[in-house]
């Protein structure tokens, strides 16, 4: 599935602002997601981006604009699920194990067709660190838990705030790797990121971001 | 054509409209606070007979009921405020009900004192686990809990909606908080003695008790007024109006 | 479109992380336990041990200690959950998030105030209730901790956004806990003087069903207030 075979956006935003203190974070924004795409959330310290992601998550209230969800305004329940949030704190409980994380998420979202979950972690790299609790775990591989958490659970949209800290350059080249497999299976996300992403799946969509 | 309400009410609720809106009618209301006060203070200090079985200790009514009824109100008023807050994000309304809350933690003190000084003649005793000292006691705790809260927040409009919710949760316990402590009460100890059965007061009493109500209303008035204003210039500070308010102050 | 799991699922799969992670932890469990058997230790060093005076307040000591020892606990009822992102991730599960909190709160009742209702019949034995009363109590006490952990939960998710939270909790749950604290330790006292003490438990009863199905919600929506920001 392409971009091109639907004609609805997944996500679009019109003149999307947020206001802190009566002062807006960023500049009304203008853009849409199809099914499929990657953007690019790009733009320097403070300019807004984690603010924008978790604005679309539904963790901040709405500024003022226009949201919608497969051309309907964007409500709650209506796109329950359907958006994974990937922060500076990836939510995962220290005192469990990758393993354990990993089966609370599938309890409540269920998981994608098809997919276990030690094959998942073994596709992150973490083969062998299934049952270790993630207390113990370095910085990097505590993120490739988080990012197991993401291929296991059935989402359309990836909303993925700075995925590229604390990797390696194996890491990096991992989360391109989901990303790309996450389009092609006509899903969407949204990524910011301050350095430059080579991304082989064709040109990302980008996304402008002024404080 | 009937949707005029609304709109006004909407106008109103712009930040710049209200603090014009507000500043013509405090003078007033404070005024009127002023000479309804005294007038309700000679009506019940002097014009009023003295009571056959209290004495002149009665008179502290004029005082402590007019402040417990305006506790109260003042509650309610910032449940009300709290939640339209809450439900439509109005920021005027956030700032009414985080400025009454003080407003109104000084009358339910005023009450809880005034009835201490009153209880020592009457019941022997400056405290007495009365239910309705008791209920008074436990909305001021709220006061304060809402108070507290409000100011534990460093987003002052988060605070402000977390102090609103708390309002709200406390609309509905304080009747449960009630109706408990007036069961624990008959449980414990006999009724006390009902002193305001307004049916036996007689119009002399009764006069100078209402004035006093309504000089303690415009007193909230203007008092609220004032607040609200001030809040809403530092909650603004970098908007235009305010820009403008703050040129003509200097060059006067 | 992927369905997601049923309801029953989820509240599964919430309880039982929460009851694992406090079994990670069973360490701090023991904690309100101890402290609620200090503090009913010092009541006879500080009133005298006179059997009669011990007697007639025992009831209301142990109410109080048990909501002191809950208060103590409830803090941290969403502070861990919140730092590390898991509220976040809550918040965006397909489940209605108040659903998901009722189970939470109902880990936390287990872990907290079950553990203190076992031992309550030793705190009762401490300062001599007679045996008689002590079915009464803990049937105040089944009735009346769940209601503490329901109100408090919704001031957690209240403070959760703040700084410190300690002593503006116990501020603000004092007005709403004290019905709880009535009925409590009325039907309690009741029992003791040989008087229907079954109106209070009704109450208590009453009050906990209007509990169970407007804390939760509550709950939510101050979380949602706490995470907006």
């Amino acid at each position: 599935m392409t971009a091109a075979s639907t004609t609805v956006p997944l996500l679009q935003a019109r003149a999307l602002s947020f206001h802190r203190q009566d002062e807006p974070v960023f500049a009304p924004l203008d853009f849409q997601l199809h099914a499929g795409e990657l953007a690019l959330v790009e733009g320097d310290n403070g300019s807004g981006k984690t603010t924008l992601l978790r604005m679309l998550a539904g963790l901040l209230h709405r500024g003022g604009g226009e949201l919608l969800w497969r051309g309907e305004a964007l409500q709650r329940d209506q796109c329950a699920g359907q958006i994974l949030f990937l922060g500076h704190q990836l939510g995962l409980k220290a005192d469990l194990s990758p393993r354990e994380n990993l089966r609370i998420a599938a309890g409540l979202h269920g998981t994608r067709e098809g997919l276990g979950m030690a094959s998942v972690l073994a596709d992150v790299g973490l083969r062998g660190y299934e049952d270790e609790p993630v207390r113990r775990l370095s910085a990097g591989q505590k993120k490739r838990a988080a990012l197991a958490r993401l291929v296991l659970l059935p989402a359309t949209l990836w909303l993925l705030d700075e995925p590229y800290a604390n990797l390696d350059r194996i890491g990096i080249a991992l989360v391109n790797h989901l990303l790309e497999k996450h389009t092609a299976a006509g899903g969407a996300a949204m990524v910011t990121s301050h350095g430059t992403v080579s991304f082989h799946g064709g040109e990302p969509r980008r996304i402008r971001m002024h404080g | 054509m009937s949707n005029w309400i609304p709109l006004w009410l909407h106008r109103l609720s712009s930040p710049p409209t209200f603090y014009r809106f507000a500043g013509t009618l405090q003078p007033w209301a404070m005024t009127l606070a002023l000479l309804l006060g005294a007038v309700a203070l000679y009506g019940g200090l002097v014009l009023a007979p003295a009571d056959y079985q209290q004495g002149d200790a009665y008179r502290i009514i004029f005082i402590h009921v007019p402040s417990a009824w305006m506790g109260m109100f003042i509650y309610a008023v910032m449940g009300v405020a709290g939640f339209i807050a809450l439900v439509w994000r109005i920021k005027l309304a956030e700032v009414v009900a985080m400025q009454s809350a003080p407003i109104g933690a000084a009358f339910t003190f005023i009450t809880l004192v005034t009835g201490s000084l009153w209880g020592k003649p009457m019941w022997g005793t400056w405290w007495t686990w009365d239910a309705r000292l008791t209920s008074e006691l436990v909305l001021l705790f709220l006061f304060l809990g809402v108070i507290g809260l409000y100011h534990a927040f460093e987003d002052r409009r988060q605070g402000a909606r977390a102090a609103a919710f708390l309002a709200i949760v406390g609309v509905i316990n304080v009747p449960i908080v009630h109706f408990s402590v007036n069961w624990w009460n008959t449980l414990h100890q006999g009724s006390t003695v009902n002193v305001f059965g307004k049916s036996t007061m007689s119009w002399d009493m009764l006069w100078p008790l209402l004035t006093m109500t309504l000089a303690t209303k415009c007193y909230y008035a203007a008092s609220l007024f004032r607040r609200v204003r001030t809040d809403l210039l530092d909650l603004e500070g970098g908007k235009d109006w305010v820009r403008q308010i703050a040129e003509s102050e200097a060059d006067r | 479109m992927a369905e997601h799991p049923g309801v029953a699922t989820a509240c599964a799969a919430m309880l039982r992380r929460d009851l694992t992670l406090a079994w990670r932890r069973r360490g701090d469990i023991a904690m309100p336990v101890l402290y609620a058997l200090i503090v009913t230790m010092l009541f006879p060093f500080a009133l005298g041990p006179e059997d009669t005076l011990l007697q007639r307040i025992a009831g209301g000591v142990i109410l109080v200690t048990v909501l002191l020892a809950m208060l103590l606990a409830l803090d941290a009822m969403f502070s861990s959950d919140i730092e590390d992102g898991s509220l976040e991730q809550l918040v965006l599960a397909p489940q209605p998030l108040a659903l998901l909190l009722g189970m939470k709160i109902l880990a936390h009742w287990i872990t907290t105030a079950l553990p203190l209702i076992v031992i309550a019949p030793l705190m009762a034995a401490m300062l001599h209730l007679p045996g008689a009363v002590i079915p009464v109590l803990l049937l105040a006490l089944l009735l009346a901790t769940p209601l503490l952990s329901l109100l408090g939960a919704v001031l957690v998710a209240l403070t959760a956004g703040t700084r410190r939270s300690g002593m503006l909790l116990a501020l603000m749950l004092l007005p709403l806990c004290v019905p709880a604290v009535i009925f409590a330790a009325g039907a309690v006292a009741a029992a003791q003087q040989g008087l229907p003490w079954l109106a209070p438990i009704a109450w208590l009863a009453a009050s906990l069903a209007l509990a169970v199905v407007l804390a939760p919600l509550a709950c939510a929506a101050a979380l949602r207030i706490a995470l907006d920001a």
